[in-house]
């Protein structure tokens, strides 16, 4: 019998240490997918006559790469395309430093159909007649990232472009049910007279959140009745969650005793109920009738006798072995 | 004669950049500052662990010298001094010393009686009535809620909070909170005085009860899952607070429990303390401003304290006889931890020499220390 519980226990660790590694390693997996995911296509300009011209002082259509997030993310590895048959048409290549994309920041991608240029120029180009598909896959050539398709009849050096820099249709809806003054429109992409490559879509002049408290707050009581309210909110609900917790800890404890001691339900609730002051009483009559001590003659300790073993924290497995001279 | 021209030549530039040349009175004033904190911290034991290291530290910013790129002084970039500070900026020193601080707190007078969590919800009045304050005295939103937080008396809370909201007040902000947290025991006796009558101070609390590991344990969990939810920003702060706490209750990570709340919180105390410090420098730091900033954190603490002790008696009308609250344990609503529950427990023990409010007083107080870092999310979430 005790044969087996060994048997069974060597079987188990191997299982726990699988599902922590499986376990670790879906979190270090989501984690790069949530990077890369963060890459948004953010404007293009399909016609290109007297607009921005590449390091070959030419001008060509490009798109324009946004990382929403608060991490620089690295788009190497990554597929840029425009038919979603080939997902896989232009890998962005590995080993340029200039892939990594700061936080909040863009990257322009030259759709110009000369991939020996370098690193940000295509392999395709842009239809100036008819609409345009272009997809960010992710680097396993499968995962959509993000897409858009450009619709026909863009007019020369108007982009066609996110309202704000990495917003998607949920952050747009908020704004407009939420931000009243916003004036952006319903339209999540727009045409922009004024391009704006590799610079932000919108500028911010000013923080929203301040400057709507600087309107519509100015005395601050919409701040102090809101805030306390949620600070209360956040109290009163551990509040109530730790009575709870306290009504079902005493209960237990009542069982308990009432199960060891064999008394009734009263009697096991005077015993419960008994403060620390009480134990501290005993404890120091237990002193002064025994005089017990173990260190000092004024103090009385009482040691917790459960061993809270751990290899780490064991001092033997901290010392070095005494070298072997035979 | 040449070269003694060259002697003396060399002699007045060197002397052009001694401490005598460049010193003005704002730097002979900030010392004089530095030198009443030191001596708050050794004659009157104000928070000496922390009234020291911020006054040493202020000593050091107001060594006046010539600005010639020596990299010298706080502000300037590469400097050790900028270097250590970027724990400040960068608002990494905050949620460690949080981190320590859940490691030393016993959370079981808030866990036996968990009404006294509401205290420290209404002493968070304090902050707000400071930002409305702050914003009749001209300052902007984001910079009246970086000064409100003063209110929260809780020192890596105003850092953080500044540091992230109105970074050019945050010395200001920071030694004011400092400060008023060192003089919580000339702050709030007066009004506690004021707000109670004799037999409101004569209440007896039911003892706590004993609490068990397992809700020991569950506190922090459930504490960090339910605040953070509703204000992810408080996140840094509370996640910290109730990791450390975990560490601490768990049983099984004593090491790791025992460097939170010992060494590694005494190495952060030692870094934030003189940095801060020596981030008051007297061009950057003597202004209006810092002066409005002192006037605002001192009334902070007023409103908080009148809060936490009227809270309790509105409180007590709603509680029977056996259940009442000391209000003399309001004022540790504010967090202070351990100082104003420190003033419960003496105030108290004025009017009747056997009872002892310290640890009833302990709840409203590390749940103060929940609210202030709740509120400073809050803040954060509408104003960042």
């Amino acid at each position: 019998m005790g044969i087996d519980w060994i048997t069974l226990r060597l079987r188990i660790k191997p299982a726990i240490t699988t599902l922590l590694l499986s376990l670790l390693l879906c979190t270090f997996s989501s984690v790069q997918a949530q990077r890369t995911t963060s890459l948004k296509i953010n404007e293009i300009l399909v016609i290109n006559e007297t607009n921005f011209q590449d390091d070959y002082g030419v001008q060509h259509p490009w798109i324009e790469i946004y990382n929403a997030s608060a991490g620089t993310v690295n788009i190497a590895g990554c597929y840029l395309t425009n038919d979603i048959n080939q997902p896989r048409m232009y890998p962005v290549p590995k080993g340029d430093v200039l892939t990594k994309v700061k936080p909040n920041q863009h990257l322009l991608f030259w759709a110009d159909s000369q991939p020996t240029r370098g690193t940000f120029h295509l392999n395709f180009t842009l239809d100036p007649v008819g609409s345009n598909f272009i997809a960010l896959f992710d680097s396993d050539g499968k995962t959509l990232i993000d897409s858009v398709t450009v619709p026909a009849g863009q007019v020369a050096d108007i982009s066609y472009g996110l309202v704000h820099d990495g917003w998607n249709a949920k952050r747009l809806d908020e704004e407009l049910r939420l931000n009243q003054s916003y004036t952006g429109g319903d339209k999540l992409w727009i045409p922009f007279t004024q391009v704006t490559p590799s610079s932000n879509n919108f500028i911010l002049d000013k923080n929203d959140k301040v400057e709507n408290f600087r309107n519509n707050d100015a005395d601050g009581v919409g701040m102090t009745l809101t805030a306390m309210a949620v600070v209360f909110a956040g109290l009163i609900s551990l509040y109530l969650l730790f009575k709870l917790v306290g009504h079902v800890a005493v209960t237990l404890s009542h069982r308990r005793v009432m199960k060891a001691s064999g008394v009734s339900k009263e009697a096991a609730k005077d015993i419960t109920e008994q403060s620390g002051d009480i134990f501290a009483a005993i404890a120091m009559a237990i002193y002064e009738s025994t005089e017990l001590h173990d260190v000092e003659n004024t103090v009385l300790t009482i040691k917790n006798t459960a061993r809270n073993y751990s290899p780490w924290s064991s001092k033997i497995y901290t010392l070095r072995e005494m070298p072997n001279k035979k | 004669m040449d070269f003694l021209s060259f002697i003396g030549d060399n002699l007045q530039i060197f002397l052009s950049y001694t401490g005598f040349a460049n010193a003005t009175w704002g730097h002979l004033i900030m010392i004089a500052v530095g030198l009443v904190f030191i001596y708050l911290a050794i004659a009157k034991e104000f928070e000496p662990m922390l009234l020291i290291p911020i006054g040493f530290g202020i000593l050091i910013g107001n060594i006046p010298f010539k600005d010639a790129g020596l990299q010298l002084g706080i502000y300037e970039e590469g400097s050790v001094l900028n270097i250590l500070y970027q724990g400040v900026t960068s608002g990494w020193y905050p949620p460690l010393i949080f981190l320590g601080i859940g490691a030393m707190t016993d959370f079981s007078a808030l866990i036996s009686n968990p009404k006294l969590m509401l205290i420290g919800a209404a002493a968070q009045f304090g902050i707000f009535g400071a930002y409305t304050l702050a914003l009749l005295w001209g300052f902007d939103p984001s910079q009246a809620g970086a000064i409100g937080i003063i209110g929260g008396a809780d020192g890596p809370t105003a850092i953080f909070l500044s540091s992230k909201l109105a970074p050019n007040l945050m010395g200001a902000i920071a030694v004011s909170a400092y400060s008023y947290m060192a003089l919580v025991p000339v702050i709030q006796p007066p009004i506690m005085r004021l707000l109670t009558n004799k037999k409101e101070r004569l209440i007896r609390m039911k003892p706590p009860r004993v609490v068990s590991q397992t809700e020991k344990i569950i506190f922090p969990i459930v504490g960090l899952l339910l605040t953070c939810f509703l204000v992810p920003s408080g996140l840094p702060l509370l996640g910290m607070l109730f990791f450390g706490n975990l560490l601490k209750e768990s049983g099984v990570t004593r090491r790791l429990a025992e460097t939170a709340r010992g060494p590694l919180i005494d190495v952060i105390t030692i870094l934030l303390g003189i940095t801060v410090g020596a981030s008051t420098q007297a061009t950057q730091f003597l202004t209006w401003s810092s002066l409005k900033i002192f006037g605002l954190g001192a009334l902070s603490f007023v409103i908080a304290t009148t809060a936490g002790v009227l809270f309790v008696k509105f409180f007590n009308l709603f509680l029977k006889k056996d259940n009442k609250i000391n209000p003399l344990i309001g004022n540790a609503g504010v967090s202070a931890v351990p100082d104003s529950a420190r003033i419960s427990q003496i105030v108290g023990l004025e009017y009747d020499s056997t009872n002892y409010l310290l640890m009833h007083a302990m709840g409203p107080n590390v749940a103060g220390v929940i609210g202030s870092a709740v509120a400073a999310g809050i803040l954060l979430g509408f104003l960042g």
